[in-house]
């Protein structure tokens, strides 16, 4: 992994020299480098990076090659503020991040300050929700994801136990108070309502409670480790327990941790770009180079087309012109076209619910 | 009540683990009077030697679970054993007639330097195993809840019961347990008599750190996940059982890490999980506050 | 460290090659499980990888560094032990007389020179953000060294929760100025007077501890702090944290882009730039860590400042001497904790936002790492220290991995080679000297 690093700074720095003569533009990305979640961050920055080489091949944005500067804040929000001050000394003139809604929020008031556009895939309500005219979601929010998980325990789980259980984190806990927003909607009162702390090993005691209240169903708001340590100690239990959760668990680690457990949890994501018609050249590019575009990827391959899209749109690439390009147009990217409403939010996402099977996941009916 | 059996089971696996790593402190702290800060540290590195080798393993195609096992302990112990002869040699050794001072900040920084040297060797990444033992015995269903011990809960508190008559036997009946026991006593009168005092230093941080490998081996198994931070947390844990059962005294230790384990079981099933943590500093502040000593100690004479 | 055991006895070239290799086999021992092999998450399962190279390559560094490091240690004894013999015993009055001497004088010059360094820096830097960032990080530094000082260094309680004081300060200003509307001077002492109770709060049971075990309790008292500020979400936010936190003003006015309310751009019909505030902050810091040093200097010719320095000698004595230990010890906890929640509401009010992944025990190591690589009680070591930590890590920004790592070598290293610190200063601020004349 730190050949890896080491080579992808290498690789940055090299693009950064190469480029120095030609007054390049700046593009940030941030999330997750390393650290617990570092391979979605992962994901990341291979999209961005097939998206700038892609870019760059066909002549720039603005007749300016792009210059992919990459900001590791491993899902810690005070990492996330100094990534963020780094971005800006950088001069950076769009940033797609970060992943972690905890990270987003406060290093979004950075880039607020310093009038830098951004577009990111974190959920949580909040990040559109304070009024920041410089922040456009390119994924459905956690109100939207709730609604989708809450709705499918109350249509094909019928008659089950519930519990809603999350982790404290911005994410985390945004989403489970939307599933269980969603189920006293549908009449639906969870048996428990709890929340724990991640990076913990021991949850034996929260699976005994979960016992107790013989939970079948436990829609949980987090991230994937603790999800395979909660499955691993349910089995260890005999409890059976079916998870429903949000876009984290794309990731495939949770099948390492979790063994056959995983096969388990169902989870929303937003339904796969990998199936549109559109994107099929883009996605035969990426495995062509050996990355399955799986997760993120796509995304952030679409939040630079986002922006190379928006800046010839405006003919300019300052604060003002960039912002009222991408707020008034559509934009046709490999995630299927994009559109934002007056708070930065997606006008048409979508939501579908995905199952693990086997070290692979699909969508169910 | 089926609950409190089920915390009961939990808490004494989870007991035994810190026990077997309580171990280590109480005899370091017995032997040469300092908090060796570092071996949690140590014991988070067993828990990574023993990831690459069951990964290793897999790899080779041994699919017994008890082989794959019992390979994976001899390895670790031996790797980790290694480990805890380094740290004593060179952050501690230098120092051992210093000020009482000097040797724990070089733990400190011992046990700063092995975090991110698995951090940078190894990855921040959790690293997982895939789940073994994970089948078990149902003692008892009463209404919907069935009481249940897997089988890695069993073989959890069988090896540490069997470990530590085994050690019980070293440190009363041989030798090494009687020159170990001097060497408390007065450093400088055994070494008078003839002994090795660095050598009997070095087998103490030796078998610390092999019994703290035996928990690394058990908790990857059991837990399945690890990562570069478990060093930290179980390392204090495992330390307020040591004062807890009073520093220095081995049967203090396990009693101490067996209280700890169902402290926090139950406190996570009954009151809230979230604050268990809380919970266990606290005891550690009171302990220390109104019984310096410990549950079993012998109470510290101030020397002039 | 053979060469220690025979001092007298100069190693042969066979010998040297025999111990380097006894090092190396070590080396190879303990590189195999971590530096050869490493696993690799390969989408559903581990496997493993191997990393022989490095490992051989770590093996042949352990073989050449002992072979240098034993001949360094022996170039190093054999002058030493010259320097001893050519010098004659002079009396230990005057020795210390002289070490005090040589030890005021040219830390007065080179600390009036650090502070006019640092009023000049912006004047070179006024347009380089990173610059003044990094500038305004070093004195929040210096300036929590020069309050854990007080505790560590002066008293000589061992503190390894330092952080929990900082975190006071932090979250009292978040939470007075984003519930309430609190300014940041009003805040200030509020939230240095909370850190000072949370100081006697945490000294008062720990009186009768001593050496590692107040280290321990101390720990743990840091610790209860954080999971406490992860866990309290009502109060605290969990670990989201606290984000839009105001910025420090002057006198009302702040530093906001133009037409809007109470801008100072506006009112001193300059352009706006957010550099301003950045200049601001950093002349802040600098002010609020030159009054803690001057604060800090003045303790320590009072009574209760040379009480500390007697205290940390020896305890016992003092109570003999009929010292209050338990007034001079709180008070030690007190004054650092409040010098620590200053520096956390500085904190605070620079980020703009504050969460506990801020406060954890690596921060309390990094602080204590200063004061002790610094030279415990010695004030310009702290800045020093400060200088190398905070550069450090900027220098190779890359390879900030790495960081941490060589931060817990060097701990080890200078305690080994110096356990009293780079410029320790554990002379007393006041000696007795037999001529008659005080220094």
């Amino acid at each position: 992994m730190n050949k890896k690093t080491l080579l992808a700074t290498c690789c940055v720095a090299l693009m950064g020299m190469t480029g120095v003569a030609h007054a390049d533009l700046a593009v940030g990305i941030a999330g997750p480098m390393t650290g617990q979640y570092a391979s979605n961050g992962d994901q990341i920055r291979k999209g961005a990076e097939q998206a700038v080489a892609d870019i760059n091949a066909k002549g720039g944005v603005l007749g300016q090659k792009l210059k992919l500067e990459v900001g590791d804040d491993a899902c810690d929000p005070k990492q996330a503020v100094s990534v963020a001050n780094t971005m800006v000394n950088k001069k950076i003139v769009f940033m797609h991040g970060h992943w972690c809604s905890s990270s987003t929020i406060p290093a979004s008031d950075v880039y607020n300050e310093s009038q830098i556009l951004m577009a990111t895939v974190s959920t949580n309500p909040k990040v559109t929700d304070r009024g920041l005219k410089n922040i456009f979601r390119i994924m459905g929010s956690d109100d939207q994801q709730g609604k989708v998980g809450g709705d499918y325990i109350a249509d094909h789980m019928q008659g089950k136990k519930v519990a809603v259980l999350d982790d404290k984190s911005a994410y985390g806990k945004g989403l489970a108070d939307e599933i269980a927003k969603e189920l006293a909607v549908k009449s639906i009162t969870p048996v428990l309502r709890e929340s724990i702390t991640a990076g913990e090993k021991d949850y034996t005691g929260i699976i005994s409670k979960l016992k107790t209240a013989s939970v079948d169903v436990l829609a949980y708001g987090g991230y994937h480790t603790e999800v395979a340590l909660l499955l691993r100690q349910a089995e260890q239990a005999d409890l059976k327990l079916t998870v429903i959760s949000g876009d984290t668990m794309t990731n495939s680690e949770l099948v390492t941790a979790a063994g056959p457990a995983a096969n388990n949890v169902m989870f929303t994501f937003a339904p796969d770009p990998r199936k549109n018609a559109d994107s099929a050249a883009v996605v035969k590019e990426f495995r062509d180079a050996g990355v399955e575009p799986e997760g993120y990827v796509l995304y952030a391959y679409a939040a630079m087309q986002l922006f190379a899209d928006a800046a010839n749109k405006a003919g300019s690439v300052k604060y003002t012109d960039l912002r009222k390009a991408m707020a008034s147009n559509t934009f046709n990217t490999v995630v299927g076209p994009l559109s934002f409403d007056d708070k930065g939010n997606l006008k048409s996402p979508g939501f579908v619910m995905y199952k693990w099977q086997d070290g692979k996941y699909d969508s169910v009916q | 009540m089926a609950q409190a059996l089920q915390q009961l089971i939990n808490g004494l696996t989870l007991g035994s683990v810190y026990g077997l790593i309580a171990i280590g402190y109480t005899m370091v702290y017995g032997i040469i009077g300092m908090i060796n800060f570092a071996h949690g540290d140590v014991y988070m590195v067993s828990a990574f030697i023993a990831v690459t080798t069951f990964t290793l393993l897999a790899a080779l195609g041994v699919s017994s679970v008890p082989l794959a096992l019992l390979v994976v302990l001899v390895v670790a112990v031996l790797f980790t054993s290694a480990y805890g002869w380094t740290v004593e040699r060179t952050a501690y050794r230098p120092l051992r007639n210093s000020t009482r001072l000097a040797p724990l900040i070089s733990a400190i920084g011992m046990s700063i330097f092995l975090q991110n040297m698995v951090q940078v060797t190894q990855g921040a990444r959790v690293k997982p195993v895939p789940p073994m033992l994970s089948d078990g015995i149902t003692l008892f269903t009463s209404g919907s809840y069935s009481v249940r011990i897997s089988s890695a809960q069993i073989l959890i508190i069988v090896l540490t019961v069997v470990l530590m008559a085994g050690f019980t036997w070293l440190i009363t009946r041989t030798a090494f347990g009687r020159q170990q026991r001097a060497c408390e006593q007065d450093r400088l009168v055994t070494a008078f008599l003839g002994y090795n005092v660095d050598r009997i230093i070095s087998l103490t941080f030796m078998i610390g750190a092999a019994l703290a490998a035996v928990a690394g081996v058990m908790v990857t198994m059991y837990y399945g996940v690890v990562d570069f931070y478990i060093g930290f947390v179980a390392g204090i844990k495992a330390f307020t059982a040591a004062v807890l059962g009073g520093v220095g005294s081995l049967p203090g230790a396990m009693l101490g890490g067996l209280i700890i384990g169902l402290l926090e079981s139950f406190w996570a099933s009954y009151l809230s999980p979230e604050y268990k943590d809380i919970g266990t500093f606290v005891i550690l502040i009171m302990v220390l506050m109104f019984r310096p000593s410990g549950l079993l100690g012998r109470p510290e004479v101030e020397k002039v | 460290m053979t060469a220690i055991v025979h001092a007298h006895h100069t190693p042969t070239l066979s010998e040297r090659l025999k111990d380097a290799s006894a090092a190396a086999f070590i080396a190879l021992i303990l590189g195999i499980p971590m530096i050869g092999m490493t696993t690799v998450d390969q989408g559903g399962f581990l496997a493993v990888m191997t990393r022989w190279p490095q490992l051989a390559l770590f093996v042949g560094l352990t073989f050449a560094g002992r072979i240098l490091f034993s001949l360094a240690l022996e170039t190093i004894k054999r002058r030493s032990q010259g320097r001893k013999s050519g010098k004659s015993a002079a009396s230990a009055a005057e020795a210390a007389n002289a070490a005090l001497k040589r030890g005021t004088k040219p830390e007065s010059v080179i600390g009036w020179l650090a502070v006019g360094i640092a009023v000049a820096l912006p004047i070179f830097f006024s347009e380089d953000r990173y610059i003044i960032d990094i500038a305004t990080s070093v004195l929040i530094y210096i300036m929590l060294g020069w309050g854990l000082n007080v505790v560590v260094g002066l008293a000589g309680l061992l503190d390894l929760g330092y952080v929990a004081f900082y975190a006071v300060g932090a979250y009292t200003y978040a939470l007075l100025s984003t519930q309430f509307g609190w300014g940041f001077w009003e805040a200030l002492p509020v939230a240095g007077g909370l850190a000072a109770l949370f100081g006697v709060l945490l000294g008062w049971p720990t009186l009768r501890l001593r050496g590692d075990y107040l280290a321990i309790v101390t720990l743990g008292f840091g610790e209860i702090i954080r999971l406490l500020l992860v866990n309290w979400t009502e109060l605290s936010g969990g670990p989201n944290g606290i984000t839009s936190i105001p910025r420090p003003s002057v006198f009302g006015y702040a530093f906001l882009p133009p037409d809007t309310e109470g801008s100072i751009a506006d009112l001193l019909g300059i352009e706006f730039s957010p550099m301003h505030r950045l200049l601001f902050l950093y002349y802040l810091i600098l002010l609020l860590a030159l009054l803690t040093n001057l604060f800090v200097t003045a303790m320590r010719r009072l009574p209760l400042g040379r009480a500390w320095e007697a205290v940390r000698e020896d305890e016992i004595a003092c109570k003999a001497m009929g010292i209050n230990v338990t007034t001079v010890k709180l008070s030690a906890f007190a004054i650092g904790a409040m010098l620590g929640g200053f520096a956390g509401v500085f904190f605070a009010a620079r980020q703009g936002f504050i969460s506990p992944e801020s406060f954890t025990f690596s921060e309390s190591a990094i602080i204590l790492a200063i004061v002790v690589l610094g030279g415990m009680g010695s004030q310009l070591g702290v800045v020093l220290a400060a200088l190398v930590l905070v550069m450090l890590p900027e220098l190779g920004r890359d390879f900030a991995e790495y960081r941490m790592l060589l931060f817990g070598f060097a701990m080890i290293v200078i305690m080994v080679w110096r356990p009293g610190g780079i410029l320790a200063n554990r002379a007393p601020t006041l000696i007795h000297v037999p001529t008659g004349d005080k220094a």
